[in-house]
């Protein structure tokens, strides 16, 4: 199982096996955060009783190490990883609330004899598990779990379908049976009676509507707030002992990133860039604004042009580094390799701001449709029989959208209208593509519009913005960008830093409608006045904007 | 907290088989958590039988209706009641039934082919509600999780214990007199003879046998179980094994008399394709035989490894001829490789079981 992971971590591996035989770590290390032994794992506590492999980062470690050696706690040595140990010791299983970073980690209380596995509360980092009845497996990879051996290949009707609904597999499934993915903001503790269910320690419309509740913001107090709120994030993500580069393309996003971090001080910054031979002197490419940009902020930019025969070269391997089925990917996937190429370990990326700020159509298309129809959802059978007749026009050949079909009978709800804005295909569009006892059983394991409903639960009275922006969260960012950064990401032992994807950034924002009345997308921008001048003075603000390239694709505007 | 328990079950004390047997292994080692248990069977007779304290048996009932209106009955007179055990997946939508009416836990058990034949939606329906299911082995579990959309956390395994009369010890050389059996070797195979279990592989053995007896000129097949389909095995291992006397069908054995048996013998063998766990594998292991098991089900779960024996693919002959010949020449097994499955494991872990169960939030208020 290690070996399979080993490109997420070449600088080291290790392992350990309990006293008894009956538990066993093993570790793939990528060193970022003390770069000596001491950083080393499966790492155990001075008594040994606790054990810990952990995968990601933990950018408030100096604070937690400080505030634990003032209770009186000794540490051996600099690392985050020890850090997570002590704080367990101290906190127990709540420890998590407390951590601001990306995280997967399994722990072993010997003296309780219970393992707890965590991950981090947008799910940044993967967790995937397997639990046969006697054995419980744990990794960052299902395919790792695979390789072991000893779990179960057969597939996963829901995991399938899911695939072909939205273009990634929607956790908690994958494509196997056996496999399940430990669902972003939970924690799982497995003792001698086995696996307990998944605890959620953290819910993205919950937290949403903490900020939003009673806090009415002027526009430009929400810049303000915008501005250190993106200042503290990056400055919490460039904690490392290596030095941090950043993806910069042609969008505002991570041109504000890149500004932030010359803002902060942070010296010799490598910028990558990817741009594509077929759109060389396009305005496709991204290359020459993102030069422009990299050079206001004296960084080093490495633009890496990847060509046709190049993707077909590199095909094979990208699917045998994606964990799962993705229809996206493959730009991380270069971007990671140019950076891996230009020796670099760590890199920030913007990914999330467009979830952060509502740069998706569908913060307007899902409210919008959901407004215009609910008038019309009382009708019981009216949206089904529309979706019938308009799919046998659809099928005549009248050249109308395949999703247009189910606009009234999906429209009208949240779910429904996210799941028509999302979705590759919709439901009744996959009987040609799977078959009938896959799909139903899929279908009904999946319960797609109930499960996407659930982001809302416990959000109670959201803004409009602020359920789109859970939707997008929980769902779109978490089972695409997230997972597809981490496989392609790590495929090259390169670490993508989100810091436009962190609970304590999204809780020091202001509340989604003051997001949403001040254009927060162009404010993220505006705060750094000297940069946005500059963008603007090209004159391509707008189309810098839309020409985000690494996400252009899957955002199915 | 002292549970109370109504198990609805196929059959328990007084009746003979796996499953029974397993159902008082695991009442007994709830009662000996403290659980006061109401044993509802439809098969079996537990009068005159002494039942562990906290333990009470009635009378069985078999026909469903009678069984579901005494299902009823036990769960008023029972009240108020905490769990409802159910000891089969076809009683799990009446279980489901009455442990709502209670407002108790439902806890199924699923042991082989009962989850791997019934796949009914309402059967479905009930296992999908219930607060735990347990399954004899993985591959039972795996089989189960295939049909029915269960958090892995609520299935859990929890496999066969073995008695402690299952210890190794002297061949009975009066046992082999009385039985007329020659020097060997002897393969043996404990199962039920009925025509629903044919998956057992006994006439996969009968074919070997002319083969094996190449290499093992005194080689013979002892059968024990009795069964329907008795009848049509002795006429298959006589078309099979020409050789008067080298299968021999010794009828049922009571439970008592199995572990001198196996003592006698010199490898168990049973190819079964779709055994839920096979407690005769863990048996005879336990007594020290080396034991070969068909591959496919959850006889796997019963050989946890080479110290014990092996599965084979019970459709490839030579494999099967193969392997029995090289277990004969490697002797007996290791029986410490079954410690796992002794009763003090099986009752801590049924506890933690129960533990789990009572720790689940109610679904719904039941009657007072």
């Amino acid at each position: 199982m290690n070996d399979r992971m080993a490109a997420r971590g070449p600088d080291g591996s290790g392992y350990w096996i309990g006293a008894d035989g009956r538990i066993g770590f093993a570790h793939q290390r990528l060193a970022i955060i003390d770069l000596s032994e001491g950083g080393a794992q499966p790492k155990a506590s001075a008594d040994g009783s606790l054990v810990i492999t952990f995968n990601g980062e933990i950018y408030n470690y100096r604070e937690l190490r400080a505030e634990l050696q003032a209770r009186g706690r000794v540490f051996q040595s600099e690392s985050d990883t020890e850090v997570l140990l002590q704080l367990y010791a101290e906190y127990g299983d709540a420890m998590v609330g407390r951590l601001r970073g990306m995280f997967a980690f399994g722990l072993w209380d010997a003296r309780q004899r219970r393992l707890l596995l965590a991950r981090d509360p947008l799910g940044i980092k993967p967790l995937y598990w397997a639990d046969d009845g006697w054995t419980l497996r744990f990794a960052s990879q299902a395919k790792a779990l695979l390789a072991g051996g000893a779990v179960s290949n057969d597939p996963d009707p829901a995991g399938i379908v899911g695939f072909h609904l939205l273009g990634s597999v929607p956790e908690p499934f994958t494509v196997w049976r056996s496999i399940h993915t430990l669902p972003a903001g939970t924690t799982l503790v497995v003792d001698a009676a086995g696996p307990g269910a998944p605890q959620h320690y953290y819910d993205v419309a919950g937290a949403l509507a903490a900020r939003a509740t009673g806090r009415m913001v002027d526009p430009a107090t929400t810049h303000r707030q915008l501005a250190a709120a993106v200042h503290d994030s990056v400055r919490h993500h460039l904690v490392a002992d290596v030095p941090v580069a950043v993806f910069l393309s042609a969008g505002l996003d991570s041109g504000a990133l890149l500004g932030s971090m010359a803002q902060l001080g942070a010296r010799d910054i490598s910028a990558v860039t990817l741009a594509f031979e077929e759109f060389r002197g396009a305005n496709l490419d991204e290359a020459p604004l993102a030069a422009e940009v990299a050079a206001r902020y004296g960084a080093r930019h490495i633009v890496r042009t990847v060509d046709r025969a190049e993707f077909e070269r590199d095909l094979p391997a990208i699917l045998d580094a994606m964990d799962l089925p993705t229809i996206d990917g493959i730009n991380t996937w270069f971007v990671a390799k140019a950076a891996h190429e230009a020796g670099i370990k760590v890199a920030l990326s913007g990914l999330g701001a467009d979830e952060c700020f509502g740069g998706y159509p569908s913060f307007v298309d899902v409210p919008r449709s959901v407004h215009w129809l609910q008038a019309v959802s009382w009708i019981p059978g009216l949206g089904a029989l529309v979706r019938r007749g308009m799919s046998a026009a659809i099928h005549a050949g009248l050249g109308v959208h395949p999703k247009a079909a189910g606009l009234l009978q999906y429209g009208s709800s949240w779910a429904g209208a996210y799941l028509l804005r999302r979705s590759v295909y919709m439901p009744w569009e996959l009987d040609d593509l799977i078959d009938p006892a896959m799909l139903k059983e899929g279908l009904r394991r999946l319960a797609p519009l109930r499960r996407i409903g659930a982001v809302l639960r416990d959000g109670g009275a959201l803004g409009d913005f602020d359920r789109v922006a859970a939707l997008e969260t929980s769902l779109y960012m978490r089972d695409q960008l997230l997972r597809d950064a981490d496989w392609a990401g790590m495929a090259h032992s390169v670490e993508i830093r989100v810091p436009y994807v962190d609970p304590f950034f999204l809780a020091a924002l202001p509340p989604g409608d003051a997001l949403a009345a001040a254009d927060a997308k162009a404010a993220v921008a505006g705060w750094k006045g000297e940069f946005l001048r500059g963008v603007a003075r090209l004159g391509v603000a707008c189309l810098a904007s839309r020409l985000d390239r690494p996400r252009r694709r899957v955002k199915r505007r | 907290m002292t549970a109370r328990i109504l198990a609805l079950v196929g059959d328990c004390y007084g009746a003979r088989g796996g499953i029974a047997r397993y159902n008082r292994d695991l009442v007994e080692a709830l009662a000996g958590a403290g659980a006061e248990i109401l044993v509802l069977p439809r098969l079996g007779d537990a009068s005159g039988l002494a039942l562990p304290s906290g333990v009470r048996q009635w009378p069985a009932v078999f026909g469903q209706v009678k069984f579901s209106i005494a299902a009823l009955w036990a769960a008023w007179r029972h009240r108020p009641v905490d769990i409802v055990f159910c000891g089969h997946v076809l009683m799990a939508p009446l279980a489901l039934v009455v442990a709502r009416l209670l407002g108790a836990h439902c806890w199924l058990q699923a042991h082989g082919t009962d989850v791997w034949v019934d796949r009914r939606e309402v059967v479905r329906r009930a296992i999908e509600a219930a607060d735990m299911v347990t399954t004899v082995s993985r591959a039972t579990r795996r089989i189960l999780l295939e049909w029915v959309n269960l958090a892995p956390e609520r299935v859990r395994v929890l496999p066969n214990t073995v008695g402690d009369q299952f210890v190794p010890g002297p061949p009975s050389a009066a046992l082999r007199q009385r039985l007329g059996i020659g020097p060997g070797p002897i393969l043996l195979t404990v199962g039920r003879l009925a025509p629903g279990d044919r998956y057992k592989g006994h006439e996969l053995v009968f074919a070997c046998l002319p083969a094996l007896r190449a290499e093992f000129p005194g080689l013979i097949h002892v059968v024990a179980g009795e069964g329907d389909d008795r009848a049509r095995l002795e006429a298959r291992a006589a078309e099979l094994v020409p050789a008067p006397g080298a299968v021999r069908f010794l009828g049922y054995v009571a439970d008592e008399d199995l572990p001198d048996l196996y003592r006698l013998a010199d490898l168990f063998v049973m190819p079964s394709s779709e055994e839920g766990f096979g407690i005769v594998y863990l048996e005879a292991a336990a007594c020290g035989l080396r034991v070969v098991g068909g591959a496919g089900g959850g006889a796997g779960d019963a050989i946890p490894d080479a110290r014990v024996g092996l599965t084979v693919d019970s459709s490839n002959q030579a494999a099967l001829i193969e392997a029995i010949g090289r277990s004969l020449r490697q002797g007996r097994g290791d029986p410490a490789a079954t410690e796992a499955y002794r009763r003090p494991h099986f009752a801590a872990a049924a506890r933690l079981l129960l533990a789990r169960v009572q720790a689940r939030p109610c679904r719904k208020r039941g009657m007072p």
